[in-house]
């Protein structure tokens, strides 16, 4: 059975967001609306983060995406007392199972890379919004835990991986020594975000420039 | 002198007025605010707290490590004193026991009222998975409540029956409270051979409670230690979170006891030299937990690793440093002074320095939680967390719970262990006179 | 990957084909017809399947499928064969169905019913809401006013200009006035004097070696964006060794900036400066491409004409005037990274320079742009791979002529509202800015009815309130706009149309691939609503109003337009569609809705320059002789320059040349340039009601729903300005914002920078009062010249709240 992992190759990536809008119209993630964006509540299965290093005029600008890692030693499913959160060894996949979740977050705090996001309230649908609900995902609750899924109801090829303009991100099966995703990840230029965690991330970022 | 025990310590069971209403009223009325705060949160969801993404854990978590923390304070003075015969404990071990139990219950329900779906509770018996620290506190808080509800019944049981009896006495008095003396009893006579399977029966558990109280701190303490954060990944957490465990276990049973004291005119057997003892045993844990937050703190801040130096900073200086100050102050500073000198060392002077502490152990918590949320390791932007009105009332409604539940507590039966108080004074007969008292009583 | 389902369409579509004759189509005799009720509930009959259209988020034109279940519209991807977004979209394009399933949409035709602008409306029929059009305007023709209707349009696409456009010329006004003067109509302008094309370029993106952009949101905003998307991907990685230079002259660190090998931070508005000084290390190193500068160029070297008469060259002036350490005092870029540049630049082939709205909406705006474009020219890139292209344009049949009465050609005759190409603006075609102040003076003539298709004046315009004066003035507005937007509010009817995913429409690529493509944006859904398409309503209207605007428009609905127009693509027979008969065509194109015609062929040199020479100029004589029209001859040349606020003289006003720009507002009163940028989730100023996009609005601060001011941080910390702080930002005309400062060290010290997209008063809910407009603060400072405003010429001053 594959191994699904990501490869994002920042040269590429023009921080463009359209992985993240894709993601959540694929997934239905609904918005939070402004007041409870602002209270740091908006839900990003795929987030698209950036950061600023340096003084004016020698500033580096670093954007990144950041979808679910789907680490091979996931330290949120080790914690999940009720295993709502579990590896799926077939595929290499940290899934999620909302019907058992019972909201202690203690995955969402567990995770290095804070890729979990919480249902604070009952997920709204404003009126007509509801008519563009994906039918193959579940909608969550309020209280139980989610996050990026590799869409795994529509595999081979995640929503953010099919939306990338830039075609930066790449997807596919790492115990294929000839597929693209395991050819990149060999690549000299691959990085995986803060590796020396021994979590085994598996989604591979390939730095900018030559 | 048994008549005296007998009507002052009684006192406070069959005592009631105008007082003890309004009290109760207050209480109440806290609490129903309070479930009132609850029943909104579990309606609309935990967006009504101040909790948020980086933030996701705060005041209920902190509550929750608080009040278990709290509740070791039965197991060391009651068992721990016991099993080293120290004499002046009779007076305190009920007064500690019960806060064991009450607090033990509320920690549990801080954490459940944590929870975004408490009706899925049934999952953790269904689907419970040991690899979870979560597990292994839950394992571990069910032994120790068990355990405390044992050990606080256990000892009770001849005063219960010496209720029983002066009930029955008396003609006209309150069935319900002679029916429930009488089951709490189980037929206690007060025969040689019951006295000597009580304990037995004690001292057993006492000698267990020790372990069970230390892993139940341990284990709250590997819910953070187990995972990456900065600052929490500490191997010396688990000794940390007992020593503040028994550090704010004593605090509180000495503020209990201040109020105790005062409310029932226990004064001839709540002395000025147990709580010296009790302050000097403070004094001692208040060290101790200077060295442990010391030694943390020096370690992070020499190694200079930017993740932990980062959460350091915010203590140090940054959003978290008027919490940490204040800790600090209130968890040493001024309690050492106050403690360290005869001169200050006063009731008052104790209990003083026990509120301090109790507040500046719930700052503890909170500055060990909350600080590492708001920075997470990706450079996402800094965090920020306000506890809501909602979290607030909980909090509150909580510690009237524990108040209402002592009075209560203290209603029923008497807060000092009359037996083993008169155990304790008979000690200082010849023996040959106690075996003559007690094949009497036969 | 889900595939397109043909299966459906073609069904449906062949009980149509069977009713279909196979004669050519003429005006009047429609070939194939609309879908009927029933094929459009057979495409809602528990369907799960990808139907192909257009995006409509922005005016590039990208090809996308929607997956449609049910009648739902729950997804939508990029076309794979579209040629400029092959199968990719941007986070606007994804995002499509919060526009068709906003709750805030407009239900059916209303009528104002209260005060102007107090909200008050009336739900009517099409039939009384069109009667009432048709009564008011044939009253104004029966009273010889039609002239006195504006038609004011904004983002118009496919064949709704050409219809608006002949709408106007039968019913008689000369009013019709789009958007392009807030827009890129001075950079159209220099690529006109350059080349004879007055349009923007294509680029051919996949084979260039080195990009040199001077302020263009390459990766944000200049469409058509995806392609830019996709190609920068491709520039980086595509090609096995080979990794495209990518350098930013910009005068903020934008998402383009960020992601580009280097940005050169630089003083606003003298790009024009830093382009002529690389041109003098180019040329005084001898770096300029000899051959195609020898072959294809004019204006290069001094040059006498036929009186003899001896004009400046490129060459002399460039030398002259342009050396690197006067660039850098004028641009603040050092000298030798001016020069590092130009060598760079010079001997990295194929090596394309840009510019767009930043560097050409200025007082000096189009000679910047000219400066910037004369590097292709002395590299040669022009018209080589990896360079500029002519895009060609998609071979439509020509409109048939418009039959015009005496009352049509009298009211032709009358001068335009906004003054364009009078002497007011001699090289304008439109000057969108100058309405407001046209209505409300009356000047040159009262207004007696506002059309608005596509487009929020009283939100886009610069300063803003002077449009509500001018629309509180005009007695009759009709507004075509689905949604509630703060100018509609001012109208008197709404005759809603479709938003783009139900609605049937060409849309020609923007030039891009250099070859023409056209979509077909088509149904995905049944309308919501009881919405119609404005095409529809117009030729309606036409028909109507009967006499020559009735036979002006010989045809029942707009999609018997469409398919009039799209014949012509067909009897071209060129192209990627193949069919004996049209209908066949047709039907492939609605499969497919697409039709493309590569390859781009380059070095058509007679194609490529209609310029007077032939050939690319660097002295522009199409613009000398535009000049000399509106001064009356080319000895008064020189005092129309004047008049135009135009410094320089003689042959140097024809050449790419830097001259200082013209602030609105003193610098010691007011001492920031005002920037007022575009972001990727901007789309086109119709974002703010699309929470998805407002949730994810800035990249590079992580800015969400709320506007905000970018500036420095050590600037700020001078003003004493937090990072969080509300401070008011003011411009000249009084007029003040107050929004939240972020401290950005990617600001330049002397600029603050504002996003657009907030600040709307209407709008449904998720926008209204959300925000800030910056467009309150953009001074209405336009130039002569060309007609443009220049919005990036406002400064502001910034203080604490």
């Amino acid at each position: 059975m594959p191994r699904w992992a990501m490869v994002i190759d920042l040269d590429k990536c023009t921080g463009c967001q359209s992985c993240t809008l894709a993601c959540r119209m694929e997934n239905n993630v609904p918005f939070a609306g402004q007041e409870q964006a602002s209270k740091g509540r908006a839900i990003f299965w795929n987030e698209v983060f950036a950061y600023a290093e340096g003084e004016y005029p020698h500033v580096k600008m670093t954007i990144i995406p950041r979808p679910c890692f789907h680490c091979e030693n996931p330290p949120c499913v080790k914690v999940c007392p009720v295993g709502a959160t579990y590896k799926d060894e077939e595929q290499g996949l940290v899934l999620q199972r909302y019907e058992r979740c019972i909201g202690c977050r203690y995955c969402t705090v567990a995770c290095p890379y804070g890729v979990r996001y919480f249902n604070w309230y009952q997920p709204e649908w404003p009126t007509g919004t509801d008519r563009y609900q994906n039918p193959n995902v579940p909608l969550r609750p309020k209280g139980v835990v989610e996050k990026c899924l590799y869409c795994v109801h529509r595999l081979p090829i995640p929503a953010c991986v099919q939306a990338c303009s830039s075609g930066a991100r790449y997807f596919g099966d790492l115990d294929d020594s000839n597929s693209e995703v395991a050819q990149l990840a060999r690549s000299p230029r691959a990085v995986r975000l803060l590796e020396d965690l021994g979590t085994e991330p598996k989604c591979i970022y390939l730095k900018e420039g030559l | 002198m048994q008549m005296r025990d007998d009507e002052v310590l009684f006192r406070s069971v069959f005592q009631s007025g105008r007082r003890a209403y309004l009290l109760v009223g207050i209480l109440l009325a806290i609490i129903a605010w309070a479930v009132y705060a609850y029943v909104h949160q579990v309606a609309t969801g935990l967006g009504v707290t101040g909790m948020n993404r980086p933030v996701f854990w705060g005041v209920y978590v902190t509550n929750f490590v608080f009040f278990i923390g709290v509740s070791h304070a039965g197991t060391l003075v009651s068992a721990i004193l016991r099993i080293t015969g120290a004499g002046w404990r009779r007076p305190i071990t009920r007064a500690a026991e019960a806060i064991t139990v009450f607090s033990l219950v509320l920690g549990v329900s801080s954490i459940l009222i944590d929870l975004g779906r408490i009706d899925r509770i049934w999952a953790l018996i269904r689907y419970p998975r040991f690899e979870s620290p979560l597990l292994w506190d839950i394992s571990s808080v069910s032994v120790y409540l068990t355990a405390s509800v044992i050990y606080l019944y256990l000892p009770l049981i001849p005063d219960v029956a010496m209720l029983r009896d002066r009930l029955s006495a008396v003609q006209g008095r309150r069935s319900w409270r002679r029916w429930l003396y009488s089951k709490l009893a189980l037929g206690w006579t007060g025969s040689a051979q019951q006295w000597r399977r009580l304990e037995r029966g004690i001292s057993i558990m006492a000698v267990l409670i020790i372990p069970i109280a230390v892993s139940v701190h341990t284990v709250v303490s590997w819910i953070f230690a187990m995972t990456l954060q900065p600052t929490w990944h500490s191997t010396i957490f688990g000794p940390y979170f007992v020593v503040g465990a028994i550090f704010s276990g004593i605090a509180t049973l000495i503020l209990v006891m201040v109020v105790l004291r005062k409310a029932f005119g226990l004064e001839a057997y709540l002395t000025p030299r147990h709580f010296n003892n009790l302050g000097l045993l403070l004094l001692t844990m208040t060290l101790f937990w200077f060295y442990f937050t010391f030694a943390e703190y020096l370690t992070e801040f020499y190694g200079g690793e930017p993740a932990p130096l980062g959460v350091l900073m915010t203590k140090l200086g940054g959003a978290f440093s008027p919490a940490f100050l204040a800790m600090v102050f209130f968890c040493f500073v001024i309690p050492f002074v106050v403690l360290a000198f005869r001169r200050t060392r006063t009731i008052a002077g104790i209990a003083i320095a026990a509120l301090l502490i109790d507040v500046g152990m719930w700052l503890e918590r909170y500055t060990i939680i909350v600080p590492t949320l708001t920075l997470p390791r990706l450079p996402y932007p800094t965090g920020s967390y306000s506890p809501t009105w909602v979290e607030w009332s909980v909090t509150l409604g909580c510690l009237a719970a524990f108040a209402l539940a002592y009075f209560l507590f203290s209603r029923l039966f008497p807060i000092i262990s009359i037996w083993e108080v008169q155990e304790g004074e008979n000690a200082h007969v010849p023996a040959a006179e106690e075996s003559a008292a007690s094949e009497s009583t036969v | 990957m889900p595939k397109i389902s043909r299966r459906t369409f073609l069904r449906v579509l062949g009980a149509g084909m069977a009713a279909a004759t196979a004669s050519e189509l003429r005006p009047g005799g429609p070939l194939l017809r609309a879908l009927t009720e029933e094929e459009k509930a057979a495409l809602q009959d528990g369907q799960d399947q990808w139907l192909p259209t257009v995006c409509g988020q922005c005016p590039a034109g990208c090809g996308i499928m929607v997956r449609v279940v049910d009648g739902r519209a729950v997804k939508i991807d990029g076309l794979p064969d579209h040629p400029s977004n092959r199968g990719k979209t941007c986070p606007k394009g994804q995002n499509g169905l919060q526009v068709l399933y906003d709750p805030d949409r407009i239900r059916g035709p209303m009528k104002r019913v209260g005060d102007r602008g107090a909200g008050d409306w009336q739900a009517i029929s099409w039939e009384e809401a069109i009667a009432t059009v048709v009564s008011q305007l044939t009253m104004l023709r029966f009273a010889g006013q039609s002239h006195t209707l504006v038609f004011l349009t904004g983002r118009v696409q496919g064949q709704m200009e050409g219809l608006i456009r002949r709408f106007c010329q039968a019913y008689g006004t000369p009013n019709y006035v789009g958007h392009d003067s807030i827009s890129m109509a001075a950079t159209e302008l220099a690529h006109g004097y350059i080349t004879g094309h007055r349009a923007l370029f294509g680029y051919d993106w996949e084979n260039t070696n080195y990009l040199l952009s001077f302020g263009v949101a390459f990766l944000e905003a200049y469409q058509p964006t995806v392609r830019n998307l996709r190609l920068t991907g491709f520039m980086r990685r595509g090609r096995p060794n080979q990794r495209t230079r990518i350098v930013q002259v910009d005068t903020r660190l934008s998402v383009t900036a960020a992601k580009a090998d280097e940005w050169v931070p630089v003083i606003p508005a003298t790009d024009g400066a830093l382009a002529l000084g690389m041109a003098y290390v180019i040329i005084s190193e001898s770096l300029y491409n000899h051959d195609f500068v020898a072959r294809h160029t004019f204006g290069f070297e001094d040059w006498t004409d036929d009186a003899g008469v001896t004009h400046l060259g490129f060459k002399t002036l460039v030398l002259r005037d342009y050396a690197p350490a006067q660039v850098e005092a004028i641009t603040g870029v050092p000298s030798d990274t001016v020069a590092r540049l130009a060598r760079e630049f010079a001997t990295t082939p194929p090596a394309v320079a840009i510019a767009n709205r930043s560097v050409s909406m200025q007082s000096n705006g189009l000679f910047n742009q000219m400066a910037v474009e004369a590097l292709n020219g002395l590299v040669g890139s022009f018209d080589r791979p990896g360079g500029p292209m002519v895009q060609r344009p998609a071979p439509y049949l020509p409109w048939p002529d418009v039959p015009l009465d005496d009352a049509a050609e009298m009211a032709l005759a009358q001068p335009r509202m906004d003054h364009a190409g009078t002497d007011r603006y001699p090289l304008a075609e439109a000057v969108y800015q100058q309405l407001p102040d046209s209505i409300v003076h009356d000047d040159p003539y009262p207004v007696s009815a506002l059309f608005l298709y596509y487009t929020n004046p009283l939100f886009s315009s610069p300063q803003v309130e002077p449009v509500r004066e001018a629309l509180k003035k005009v007695p009759f507005i009709v507004s075509f706009s689905p949604f509630l937007d703060d100018s509609s509010v001012y109208a008197d009817l709404i005759l809603p149309d479709h938003t783009y995913l139900e609605r049937l429409q060409d849309v020609e690529m923007v030039p891009s691939t250099g070859y023409p493509v056209v979509g077909l944006r088509q149904p995905v859904v049944a309308p919501l609503f009881d919405t119609r398409h404005t095409g529809d309503v117009l030729v309606e209207v036409a028909k109507k109003l009967g006499g020559t605007v009735a036979m002006a428009f010989p045809w029942n609905s707009f999609e018997e337009v469409l398919q009039y127009r799209i014949n012509g693509l067909w009897r071209s027979e060129q192209g990627d569609i193949i069919a004996t008969e049209y209908p066949f065509f047709w039907e492939e194109f609605r499969r497919r809705s697409l039709w493309s015609d590569p390859p781009y062929r380059f070095g058509e040199w007679s194609r490529v320059f209609q310029t007077p020479s032939g050939r690319y100029e660097f002295y522009a004589q199409g613009l000398k002789a535009d000049l000399a029209k509106a001064a009356g001859a080319e000895a008064e040349i020189d005092a129309l320059l004047a008049k135009m606020e135009v410094q320089a003289r003689g042959d140097e006003a024809f050449l790419p040349h830097y001259e200082p720009p013209r602030s609105a507002g003193d610098s010691a009163q007011f001492p920031f340039f005002f920037d007022p940028y575009k972001l990727m989730t901007h789309a086109e100023g119709r974002g703010a009601n699309q929470p998805h996009l407002q949730e994810t609005l800035g990249t590079l601060l992580n800015q969400k729903w709320d506007t905000w001011l970018e500036i420095n941080p050590r600037i700020a910390r001078y003003l004493g300005i937090a990072d969080g702080d509300e401070v008011w930002v003011e411009s000249p005309a009084g007029e003040r914002l107050k929004v939240r400062a972020v401290l950005y060290e990617g600001a330049r010290p002397d600029v603050v920078n504002m996003p657009f997209e907030l600040g709307h008063e209407a709008y449904g809910h998720w926008a209204k009062g959300r925000g800030a407009n910056p467009n309150r603060l953009v001074m209405n400072d336009t130039n002569p010249l060309t007609g443009t405003l220049n919005p990036f010429a406002t400064r502001v001053k910034v203080y604490k709240a």
